[in-house]
């Protein structure tokens, strides 16, 4: 079809079998970042490999870090959409912790069987996060102070329903949701079926550039890239095995990942995310409802902060009212860290995941070495600001 | 031979591998007013930005001597200090500050202790002011409170501040009146005979034939031809723009025009600003099927408030009743206004009318994605494919529909919008400025759509600033002047100054109007 489609655009070409057309130079140099990125993690790991003598690198403190993780990353998901949209959400710390500790409530307090209470704190995080949608994109409030507004609001409310103190013991089966393992057979399964789905992933890619004649990529970089997915999978699916098995928090975690990457990339919703965090006027003006992309957005968010309340509050054994504060600042920190833009418009829910998987390296890495709280704080502070620093260079030196 | 105050010496730049100039040479004397010509892409701004050291010194191949020596800028700030001073396309003024201000940024003079020093800032500024015949304007006033002619005169006034010894205008008179080109031609010969050298961009060939000494054609990043402008007209200049001469300006293509479709009524529109003060004042007009409307109006005339209130993107508050086909319909948002029928191709391209994170194609689809999804899922093929299609159909020249949109060309970044409003189906389409920054071969094109749109029974409203373009393409001409409707010309033996006189408030209004029964 189009005979001008032919120039060669290198690297660019990468991206568009998945999207059907959609790259930028920005986009490819992401890519770039996330190689950088998951080098960071292992300069990480290897030192706090090193400074507890492997204990860092142990399956069972590997399975407990993203365990640790999961709970930020589930955030993050619904983050790098807020964040790209042009907005953000300060109140999701409170909210994980006012869901968090409703649960706890409906457990312990009201013995409501577990799939019920699950549902209604799930209903209530969609509510919430739509609230918050509304009053930035119909009442006009801007998001900071919506945030800000509900992270004092929503702490105040669960800390009035808990009275203040810590809600336990929590039910056997709510425990589960935390600390759950899969067991090892369904871990294999799990591994082969997804290196199944990324080998047809890479054919239909090399089909669809074949068809748009765009240029194929080599046929031993879709080997090699296939092979060392499957490398990875099969070394993530037997270090958990080794422990106990994938745990729940992060099978959970995964199936997040296909799920956003997937409304990122192939959905009209997920295009519109970037549209209005690209330029909020001229989507308007194209005919799109704006308001409405930016209040689906804040209930995505309000869903995930109760999945992660749930989940946290399951993986403590408790509801405990202090839970989650501060938890907004990792997850913004993580979607920063994972390359998604300041002022909207681009930015990767895998991204984001590289970003929280930094940041509980960090925190876990730390807290094994007995590093003083305040230290801790110092150091994730100043990696934050050094990888956004480094992001802004690079970007402007690549005009 | 006078020695050159400036040349630029086989000057060549890429962007990732791509040439955007290849072997430019420029050579400018004091007092000479270099027209740099070519069409959008051609590399005239890229030129101009390796000159004031947008682009510093080693980003690009070849060579720069101001009075004979290298120049080796690193910054603006080097070059501006060295005399060049360019006056960017793009307004770079902050309208939260004064007038005075603006012009003094960067530049403050202080008293003891880093005070402002406000009384010398003001008066200058008054002096300057004033020979730019801008006398009405209080530089003790904010800068947006003032109109895009005035903001960019004051912008050229910035540059006179600061002693230029070479001044590069970037198509400075987009948003100007033809009053207010007269002074910027006025002050350029000032310029001229003090010897400060001037290099001038601009669309507006008239203008350029009028001002420049020299001209120096561009094409593709290469230099064509310099040439003195004694023994050149507009029509060579656009030869040599286009490597071919350009037979005809306006296409022509007959389309009957049918009954009548569209009806605006009574729209009037506030100032969001000001809300006491009308921008647009109970205007009411008809639109026939396969009509091209032009509107016609000097700056400021409500045009645009009038247009984006029918689409339901007016900032402010405004009423009036839109009737399409005998029904009223509601376009109070572009959602609504789209289902109905109605696309707006904006005047502001880059604010309103491009994506700049999306492709090309990615921008194509926007307002009609649906269609190309099912369950909510993409169809890559099908968008491909449609992409492809509203590509070859509007001639857009990109390497991929996967290019960032910015990558493209004024004209190409407008036919993209273009395609994506032309994909809702509209029956009314409403083109704002839709050839502003666009070169003459693609402005050839736009037309000749538009032509062949109206033969499809499309009907169109195109509102423009240049007169020419306004009476090459439409078949009626509304014009409008401080928010009325001053005249409506059926366009057969209209002239320029007709709509001139009617736009400034002249002439027989009343019978003008009645005019249009006999169309």
């Amino acid at each position: 079809m189009m005979d001008k489609a032919q120039a060669p655009i290198g690297a660019a070409a990468a991206r568009t079998a998945v999207s059907g057309g959609g790259i930028s130079f920005k986009q490819i140099f992401t890519q770039y970042k996330i190689l950088a990125l998951l080098v960071a993690i292992a300069v990480i790991w290897a030192f706090f490999s090193f400074k507890t003598d492997g204990g860092f690198t142990s399956a069972r403190n590997l399975s407990n870090l993203m365990r640790q993780m999961s709970v930020t990353g589930i955030l993050a998901c619904g983050m790098v959409f807020v964040i790209i949209a042009g907005e953000i959400d300060l109140s999701v710390g409170s909210l994980l912790g006012l869901l968090g500790g409703a649960a706890a409530v409906l457990d312990v307090t009201h013995h409501l069987p577990l799939p019920l209470s699950m549902a209604i704190v799930l209903a209530s995080g969609l509510l919430l996060g739509f609230v918050n949608g509304y009053l930035t994109a119909y009442a006009g409030i801007p998001s900071f102070i919506v945030g800000l507004g509900g992270m004092l609001a929503y702490r105040g409310i669960v800390l009035g329903i808990t009275g203040g103190s810590t809600i336990a013991p929590i039910s056997p089966e709510f425990e589960q949701l935390g600390q759950a393992y899969l067991p090892p057979a369904f871990g294999i399964a799990l591994g082969v079926v997804l290196f199944v789905l990324a080998v047809a992933l890479a054919w239909r890619q090399r089909v669809s550039q074949a068809q748009h004649n765009l240029p194929v990529i080599a046929l031993w970089r879709s080997v090699f890239r296939v092979a060392l997915t499957g490398i990875v999978l099969a070394g993530f699916v037997s270090t958990f095995n080794s422990y106990e098995g994938i745990p729940l928090p992060v099978l959970i975690l995964l199936v997040l990942l296909g799920v956003f990457s997937y409304i990122a990339k192939q959905t009209v919703f997920g295009r519109r995310i970037y549209a209005v965090g690209s330029n909020m006027e001229a989507t308007r003006l194209s005919g799109i409802n704006v308001r409405a992309v930016k209040l689906w957005i804040f209930g995505l968010m309000g869903l995930m902060c109760a999945l992660a309340g749930l989940i946290n509050t399951a993986r403590l054994a408790a509801g405990s009212p202090s839970a989650g504060t501060s938890g907004e600042l990792d997850v913004i920190a993580a979607c920063f860290i994972g390359g998604t833009s300041m002022r909207g418009g681009a930015g990767t829910v895998h991204g984001a995941l590289v970003g929280a998987l930094v940041m509980a390296s960090l925190d876990n890495g730390m807290s094994m070495l007995d590093v003083d709280t305040y230290w801790q704080m110092i150091v994730k502070g100043a990696i934050l600001t050094l990888a956004v620093w480094l992001d802004v260079a690079t970007r402007t030196g690549r005009r | 031979m006078s020695a050159y105050l400036l040349e630029m010496k086989a000057i060549a730049k890429r962007f990732d591998g791509v040439p955007a100039l290849d072997g430019i040479d420029l050579a400018i004397r004091p007092g000479e007013c270099i027209g740099l010509c070519g069409e959008n892409g051609a590399g005239k701004s890229t030129l101009m930005k390796v000159l004031s050291a947008v682009y510093p010194h080693g980003t690009w191949d070849g060579e720069i001597l101001l009075d004979g020596e290298p120049l080796r800028a690193k910054s603006v700030r080097e070059t501006e200090a060295a005399g060049i001073i360019i006056i960017h396309q793009e307004l770079m003024l902050v309208p939260e500050l004064s007038v005075a201000e603006n012009i003094f940024l960067g530049n403050e003079p202080t008293l003891p202790g880093g005070r402002l020093n406000y009384p010398l800032m003001n008066r200058r500024a008054e002096e300057i002011l004033a020979e730019l015949k801008l006398p009405d304007v209080n530089v003790v006033l904010p800068v947006k409170n003032y109109g895009g002619g005035h903001q960019q005169l004051i912008e050229i006034g910035k540059a006179l501040n600061k002693k230029a010894r070479i001044l590069i205008l970037d198509e400075p008179s987009a948003s100007l009146t033809a009053s207010e080109i007269a002074v910027l031609l006025e002050i350029i010969r000032d310029l001229k005979a003090k010897g400060v050298a001037c290099v001038y961009i601009s669309h507006k060939l008239e203008e350029v034939a009028a001002i420049c000494d020299t001209i120096v054609v561009i094409r593709d990043g290469k230099h064509i031809a310099t040439t003195a402008m004694q023994g050149m007209n507009v029509n060579s200049i656009i030869a040599q723009m286009c490597g071919r001469e350009m037979s005809q300006l306006y296409p022509s293509l007959p389309h009957p025009v049918g009954e009548v479709l569209m009806e605006a009524r009574h729209i009037t529109c506030w100032d969001p600003d000001q809300p006491q003060r009308k921008k647009v004042d109970d205007v009411s007009f008809q639109l026939r099927r396969g009509e091209i409307l032009g509107i016609a109006g000097l700056v400021g005339a409500g045009r645009t408030e009038l247009v984006t209130a029918i689409f339901g993107s007016y900032p402010g508050a405004y009423e009036g009743e839109v009737w399409l086909e005998g029904k009223r319909v509601d376009t109070g948002t572009p959602l609504k206004a789209i289902d109905a029928g109605f696309a707006l191709v904006p005047e502001d391209r880059k604010h309103h009318g491009i994506v700049r994170d999306l492709s090309v194609g990615e921008n194509i689809t926007l307002s009609v994605l649906d269609r190309y999804s099912r369950m909510s899922r993409i169809d890559d093929h099908a968008e491909a494919h449609e992409v492809g299609e509203q590509i070859r159909r509007l001639a857009l020249k990109t390497a991929s529909p996967a290019l960032p949109i910015t990558a493209l060309s004024g004209g190409n970044q407008q036919k993209a919008v273009l395609a994506k409003m032309l994909l809702t189906g509209p029956r009314v389409l409403i083109l704002d400025e839709p050839t502003r920054g666009v070169d003459v071969g693609a402005k050839f094109e736009i037309y000749k759509l538009m032509l062949e749109l109206a033969a499809q029974g499309i009907s169109i409203i195109m509102v423009s600033s240049e007169l020419a373009e306004v009476l090459g393409v439409s078949d009626r001409v509304l014009v409008m002047g401080e928010g009325r409707l001053r005249g409506d010309f059926a366009n057969q033996g209209l002239t320029q100054e007709m709509v001139l006189a009617a736009a400034i408030g002249q002439g027989q209004h009343q019978d003008q109007v009645q005019e249009r029964g006999q169309s």
